[in-house]
């Protein structure tokens, strides 16, 4: 497949911004359904880039959200310059969560961010270094609706 | 799919029309072009929402609902008021006096639909209790929120509460109940809702959950006004005033956003109200971003029903008055709940079908080729001004680029009035 017909596009997402935050993954949302994406399909990304998205928004300095769509997958990839996560099997886990009070009381926090981004990806890579970042790899492929 | 036949309420007059783009600008869906100076309306994009009606300066778009005269082919005539026209009248005119003055007007029977509306209050109750299928559930009641849902969010179909709303229950109730009293057949009563909705009309002619409507119109509040003003006025010095009618302030309250969560008593329900918010609300349920909703209600006009373009009355005076009416007729059920919940276990209120999701078409049916397009009109969207005015035909230079990359007819970048031909 050709450079005409794959599509990727570059967002940046700013560490604290609550306002401006859920923007990028409502972009994505709105190129899948113009591109003519099955509704479920565009339903798992959208709901995966927006958890992936406001964990930056919540816990990073800043972070970059990439999207790239081609013939068979969309891959979202997010780099964030943030604390980390010590334990990534413990973050995984339903309801666990660091978020602060004031976060949890924003209706955010839920612990349910990493869960539900796995939940709604068929492929689903996470590596953090403590101190430096976290990056997200998230994998929904087209055609198989849940593989 | 898309179907190949659309209904829609409303209807452009080219007479009328100068193609001033007010429309056009205020449509949420972008489905209105101007073409030869004169608005064109996309049939697909369409939601019926009346945006363009409310608008429109010179009275160019003609709602098509149905008009009093039509109703004489039927034996017997029944009126089916929406509670918004309680609301029509002042404060002082009670709804007995209302429901009289219909039936002076001609109709045989008159049904307070609020009396419906409190029973599908109690049936929403029972669905939420029952269905422990993913939240927010959301409401039937309006068609335009269906066809917005099944349109613009296809993926949110599935959290339609699968109940239809209480002018269909109503309806379906009297059909069976005045056919076994007059032994006639059903297709010899003709039902009419009195409301301030064209978008109705559309759910009447094409239901989106049974193979017919139990509704065999929409009558106009506008288009009866004068006639019940009329006989309100002559009956003014000799009629008793009454407040016992049957229904409860929670049946009367749908006429109003929040009304339907009035009645059931599950807390964490929302109200939305008008199109923008109601897409505002809907994207961020699309994308999980609200959480630990149970019941969402949403009416695409401005404080729910009332705000409907059908309407004569100033709308909030309109909302002064439904509010005094809920604290008078009391904010306890004067329904028998058993019976709902019998009606309940038959299926009485579930739909026929279910509704199927209905999205826009892409920019092309060949998703190879839709991303062409899209990158395409990336590129032309960078060459426009970002100015916005219209005068091209579209709406904003986001359309306008969109509707060059589709290669449509007789279309060239040159439209664009700061480019220049
Ligand atoms: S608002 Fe629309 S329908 Fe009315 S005159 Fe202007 S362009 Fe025509
Ligand atoms: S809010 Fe009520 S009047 Fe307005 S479109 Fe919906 S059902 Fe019709």
């Amino acid at each position: 497949m050709g450079e005409e017909t794959r599509l990727s596009e570059e967002f940046e997402i700013t560490g604290g911004d609550f306002i401006n935050g859920g923007m990028a993954s409502c972009r994505i949302k709105n190129i899948l359904k113009e591109i003519g994406i099955d509704a479920e399909i565009t339903r798992r990304v959208a709901i995966a880039s927006y958890e992936a998205e406001m964990n930056v928004v919540m816990y990073a300095k800043k972070g970059i959200m990439k999207f790239i769509l081609d013939s068979h997958r969309i891959t979202i990839k997010v780099e964030d310059e943030g604390p980390g996560i010590p334990d990534i099997e413990l973050a995984m886990q339903p309801g666990y969560s660091t978020a602060t009070p004031e976060m949890r009381e924003m209706g955010f926090g839920a612990g349910m961010g990493l869960p539900n981004i796995q939940k709604n990806a068929d492929i689903f890579n996470i590596v953090s270094t403590v101190g430096k970042g976290t990056n997200l790899e998230i994998i929904i492929n087209l055609n198989n609706k849940n593989a | 799919m898309p179907d190949p036949i659309f209904y829609h309420s409303i209807k452009v007059d080219e007479k009328k029309c100068i193609g001033c783009v007010v429309c056009m600008k205020v449509c949420p869906t972008k489905a209105i072009r101007i073409k030869e100076k004169k608005a064109v309306v996309n049939a697909e994009r369409c939601i019926d929402c009346g945006e363009c009606y409310r608008a429109c300066p010179y009275g160019a778009i003609t709602p098509l609902t149905t008009k009093t005269s039509d109703i004489t082919r039927f034996k017997i005539k029944v009126a089916l008021p929406s509670p918004v026209l309680y609301s029509q009248f002042g404060s002082n005119v009670m709804p007995d006096q209302i429901l009289n003055a219909l039936k002076e007007i001609g109709f045989d029977y008159v049904y307070d639909e609020a009396l419906a509306c409190e029973m599908i209050s109690i049936a929403i109750e029972e669905y939420l209790e029952r269905n422990k299928s993913p939240r927010p559930i959301i409401s039937s009641t309006c068609p335009v929120v269906v066809r917005l849902i099944q349109r613009l969010f296809p993926s949110l179909v599935s959290l339609i509460i699968r109940m239809e709303p209480p002018r269909e229950i109503a309806a379906k109730n009297l059909k069976r109940e005045l056919s076994k009293e007059h032994k006639i057949s059903e297709q010899d009563i003709g039902i009419f809702h009195i409301t301030s909705c064209p978008a109705k009309m559309v759910s009447i002619n094409k239901p989106e959950t049974m193979e017919k409507s139990y509704l065999d119109g929409a009558i106009s509040i506008k288009e009866i006004y004068n006639q019940l003003m009329a006989q309100l006025k002559r009956k003014e010095h000799n009629f008793i005033l009454q407040t016992q009618s049957q229904a409860s302030g929670i049946g009367i309250g749908w006429a109003i956003s929040g009304g339907e969560i009035r009645g059931i008593k599950q807390d964490a329900s929302v109200s939305v109200s008008g199109v923008y918010d109601t897409i505002r609300i809907l994207s961020d349920v699309e994308s999980g971003k609200i959480k630990n909703i149970e019941y969402l209600e949403c009416l695409i006009c401005p404080d729910g029903c009332i705000g409907g373009p059908l309407t004569v009355e100033n709308r909030f005076l309109a909302k002064s008055h439904i509010l005094k009416l809920i604290r008078k007729f009391g904010g306890k059920n004067r329904i028998d709940i058993s019976y709902v919940k019998q009606l309940y276990e038959k299926n009485f209120f579930s739909f026929e079908r279910n509704i199927q999701p209905k999205p826009f078409s892409p920019l092309d049916p060949d998703k190879n080729e839709a991303i062409r397009k899209l990158k395409k009109k990336e590129r032309i969207l960078k060459n426009l001004p970002g100015i916005n005015c219209g005068v091209c035909g579209a709406p904003d230079c986001e359309s306008f680029a969109e509707d060059l990359a589709k290669g449509e007819k007789d279309l060239t970048i040159g439209r664009c009035v700061f480019l220049g031909e």
